[in-house]
């Protein structure tokens, strides 16, 4: 895009979003902090970091990405929602984390969701039930009553959602599925692959092993089906009334000086815009930049939040 | 199943000055931060990964990996010289390694570890290149159920490290087990003694704790000992005889069958993730100590401690890649770390990795080569130059390395309370340290507990409940039976030279021998 377009771009948004010249004219008055809720390693980390790279190279901002671990992103919020208003810090977390720990510990907590701006998302994790190609079971259907005839099917779980999810089913259908705790969905994938479990939890690390013919997709988990599967139902489809689906967020200190929480945005959403940002995300999450804005994010956060209720109360 | 023109076409790729010189760049810089406690690798090539966007592939991974390899013979420099391990992994090098310095043999203990350390990773990275398809196999078989006995068996061979009360090894060990139930429980993500601070909710940050225990406390013990008087970090009681300063190829050759011990034991447990190259290194020591003919020599200065701790951990970082290639499976972070730059250019890890990208991976391979070689040569020139860093007085080294490691810690763990809890574990550290209880011990106790702890509950859930069909697994089976071996053939020895010392009493020297 040259120089013309971006800023035809940047005036068009600016436009649209009400304040037209002081989010252009804001900077931050310090180093802005990129703080990312996971390790170092990890795809919210890889993405966080491009986007901390490009967006310095956009506005010229002095940007630090560093990583604030710790519950999934509730140790960053924590610490942001104790800082002042400045517009000097962006946190990057993942929804589901934060939202089952606002229904389980919310009152220990020292934020809620009202005490942030958010700012946009990323992407969203197109998280599915998988099991081995020889598995004697296609669907959800077909699973659940295989685990009722063989008292119980382990199944491999990464995230507290996943086995609210899968206990709701139990709950429903009497499934009697049984959870193996791990560290992640490439053990999840390990544990598949070696016999140890039949089905687990997995957002893209089961791709190679769709395409290698070694694995199937037996249900989406999110709201709506993947879209390298658009044949494979959800589990809502299925008729359970439970989804997860983690969407990777921005969000800064409630109370940001509109023009700062402007900038800040569109600085975000310009980095996302960019081939460089677009195809480290393809390439770290296997889905597209989806960038829901200000306020798509805050409705997203509150769908979620109800979402996450429900999934706990059963 | 080689497919000799992609190999051919990976060496060739690899096998140029711009490749050669991002190796030697990554080794130069992974040396200099394993060096500098608190930094090390892994914090490296987190800062390094944005940069390598710009870059092919080749290159940009052939880097990271040479931070890596760098790194891990960078760590065991500070823990020869002055008793504090630059990372984790160089722990156990400190025990032989130290004690050598003292006795004004840095440079042949430093050369040793550099030797060790490069002979175990090419042993590792020549059973990756050549047979990683079965150990990924093997990797497969090795269940949670297998995992757990896997831990079980580490333990036991850690025992011989116990020193001389049982009592006090047992309490250290239970410490170490406590410490790690810190943060949510792996089954239902409860917090556990994180009193509000939800920094704790993954458990006490790694890094802190080690560089806490091992390395601040051992300078709180320094400056407790200081006088007044400017002293060198280092004393050389006797000037340094030619064959002090390096290592004869007989030298070499006595620790054959240590290197290899050291080698395999660092690519089995690199090729199984959970284990991580700390405890690989222990173990290998505690093993070349139990099968010692002279175990009382080590820990005084035996060249063959260093040896069976650098062989040790360096395998695992070669052994990190088997899984890592084969089945997209990180081992450790630094292999998470790699998967990462595999992503950002948009390859994936997995079983057609092989197939998609032959060359790619011959051509990492080569740089694995490369950096082995890169990491000897700069190894022999930088450790000139660390050798004389040390000669510096006292204050000095302590006072810059204290800084280095706050530094460091607070980079790696984000902020202020990764130091936190950094000093509250050095204090932990130096209150163990003068009462005598084992530092090591509750260090490895630490690091394997969450890895015990979450092989447990899915051992449950897979076994119903029900221990009992544990006799349905083999590999488990025959894990704990050696378990119980090793600990009872440990026991007899103590026995033996419980009694062997009885008769014959000591020259009383005064040196604690768990330190």
């Amino acid at each position: 895009m040259n120089i013309l377009g971006k800023i035809a771009g940047l005036l068009a948004m600016s436009l649209t979003l009400g304040s037209p010249v002081l989010a252009a004219d804001w900077a931050p008055p310090k180093p802005l902090k990129l703080q990312i809720g996971f390790a170092a390693g990890g795809s919210t980390d890889t993405m966080g970091r491009i986007v901390a790279e490009v967006m310095k190279e956009q506005t010229g901002w002095n940007i630090v990405a560093e990583n604030k671990t710790g519950g999934g992103g509730v140790a960053m919020f924590t610490g942001i929602s104790q800082r002042p208003a400045d517009g000097t810090v962006i946190g990057m977390g993942v929804n589901n984390p934060v939202l089952i720990n606002l229904i389980t510990r919310g009152d220990t907590l020292p934020f809620d969701l009202d005490s942030f701006d958010y700012l946009g998302t990323i992407t969203r994790a197109q998280l599915g039930i998988v099991a081995k190609a020889d598995a004697p079971f296609d669907t959800l259907d077909e699973m659940i009553a295989y685990s009722k005839e063989n008292q119980g099917l382990p199944v491999a779980f990464d995230a507290p959602p996943q086995k609210f999810l899968m206990e709701a089913i139990n709950g429903q259908a009497d499934a009697g599925f049984r959870f193996v705790s791990t560290k992640g969905g490439a053990e999840n994938i390990k544990l598949i692959l070696g016999g140890q479990v039949q089905v687990g939890f997995a957002s893209g690390e089961h791709l190679p092993y769709l395409k290698s013919g070694d694995m199937k997709l037996i249900a989406s988990v999110n709201d709506e089906r993947h879209s390298y599967a658009p044949d494979i139902p959800t589990v809502m489809e299925a008729g359970y009334p439970v989804y997860v689906s983690p969407v990777f967020y921005f969000a800064t200190v409630a109370g940001t000086d509109p023009a700062a929480r402007e900038a800040l945005a569109t600085a975000l959403a310009n980095a996302m815009k960019t081939e460089r940002v677009q195809e480290v995300v393809r390439n770290a999450t296997r889905n597209d930049v989806m960038n829901l804005g200000p306020q798509g994010t805050r409705d997203m956060m509150d769908k979620g939040l109800e979402n996450i209720r429900v999934l706990f109360s059963d | 199943m080689f497919d000799f023109a992609s190999i051919l076409a990976g060496f060739g790729d690899v096998f140029t000055l711009w490749n050669l010189g991002f190796v030697i760049c990554g080794v130069a810089i992974g040396q200099l931060v394993g060096a500098i406690p608190g930094i090390g690798p892994i914090m490296a090539m987190a800062i390094a990964i944005p940069f390598t966007f710009g870059l092919d592939p080749l290159p940009a991974i052939s880097f990271l990996v040479g931070i890596n390899k760098g790194g891990l013979v960078g760590g065991a420099v500070p823990a020869v010289l002055i008793n504090t391990p630059g990372t984790p992994d160089a722990a156990a090098t400190a025990l032989d390694g130290y004690p050598l310095s003292r006795q004004g043999k840095q440079l042949k203990a430093t050369k040793m570890a550099l030797f060790s350390s490069v002979t175990g990773d090419t042993v590792s990275d020549l059973v990756l290149i050549t047979v990683s398809a079965p150990l990924a196999a093997l990797a497969l078989m090795m269940g949670p159920v297998e995992v757990f006995a896997l831990v079980v068996f580490a333990f036991s061979v850690i025992a011989a490290l116990i020193g001389e009360s049982v009592v006090k090894g047992l309490i250290a060990t239970v410490l170490g087990l406590f410490f790690a139930t810190v943060g949510a429980d792996p089954e239902n993500t409860t917090p556990r003694l994180i009193f509000g601070h939800y920094e704790l909710y993954d458990g006490l940050p790694l890094i802190s704790v080690a560089i806490g225990m091992l390395v601040i406390s051992e300078i709180l013990r320094r400056l407790a000992l200081q006088g007044r008087a400017a002293v060198a970090a280092v004393q050389t009681q006797v000037p340094a005889s030619p064959q002090d300063r390096r290592v004869s190829w007989a030298e070499y050759w006595s620790c054959r069958y240590v290197l290899l011990r050291g080698a395999a034991i660092g690519t089995v447990l690199g090729a199984l993730p959970g284990i991580g190259s700390t405890a690989a290194a222990f173990m290998s020591y505690a093993a070349t100590k139990s099968t010692a003919k002279d175990p009382e020599s080590f820990g005084k200065g035996n060249i063959k401690g260093i040896a069976a701790a650098e062989s040790a951990n360096s395998a695992v970082v070669g052994a990190n890649l088997i899984p890592l290639l084969t089945l997209g499976i990180p081992g450790s972070v630094g292999a998470a770390l790699i998967v990462s730059a595999f992503m950002i250019h948009g390859i994936q890890p997995g079983p057609l990795l092989f197939q998609e990208q032959g060359r790619l991976v011959y051509g990492l391979f080569g740089a694995m080569v490369m950096a082995n070689f890169a990491n000897l040569w700069i190894g022999q020139v930088g450790l000139r130059l660390w050798v004389r860093v040390v000669r510096a007085p006292e204050s000095l080294v302590f006072a810059s390395a204290l800084m280095l490691c706050i530094v460091g810690v607070s980079m790696s763990t984000g902020g202020i309370f990764g130091v936190g809890v950094m000093l509250a574990f050095a204090l932990l550290g130096y209150l163990m340290l003068v009462t005598g209880y084992s530092v090591v011990i509750f260090i490895i106790a630490f690091f394997l507990g969450p890895q015990f702890e979450i092989s447990i509950g899915q051992s449950l859930a897979l076994m119903n409940g029900d221990l009992g069909r544990i006799v349905s697994y083999p590999i488990a089976l025959l894990l704990l039976g050696l378990s119980v071996f090793v600990v009872g053939a440990i026991a007899l020895n103590r026995t033996r030279q419980t009694r062997h010392r009885a008769n014959h009493p000591p020259l009383a020297t005064g040196e604690n021998t768990d330190d």
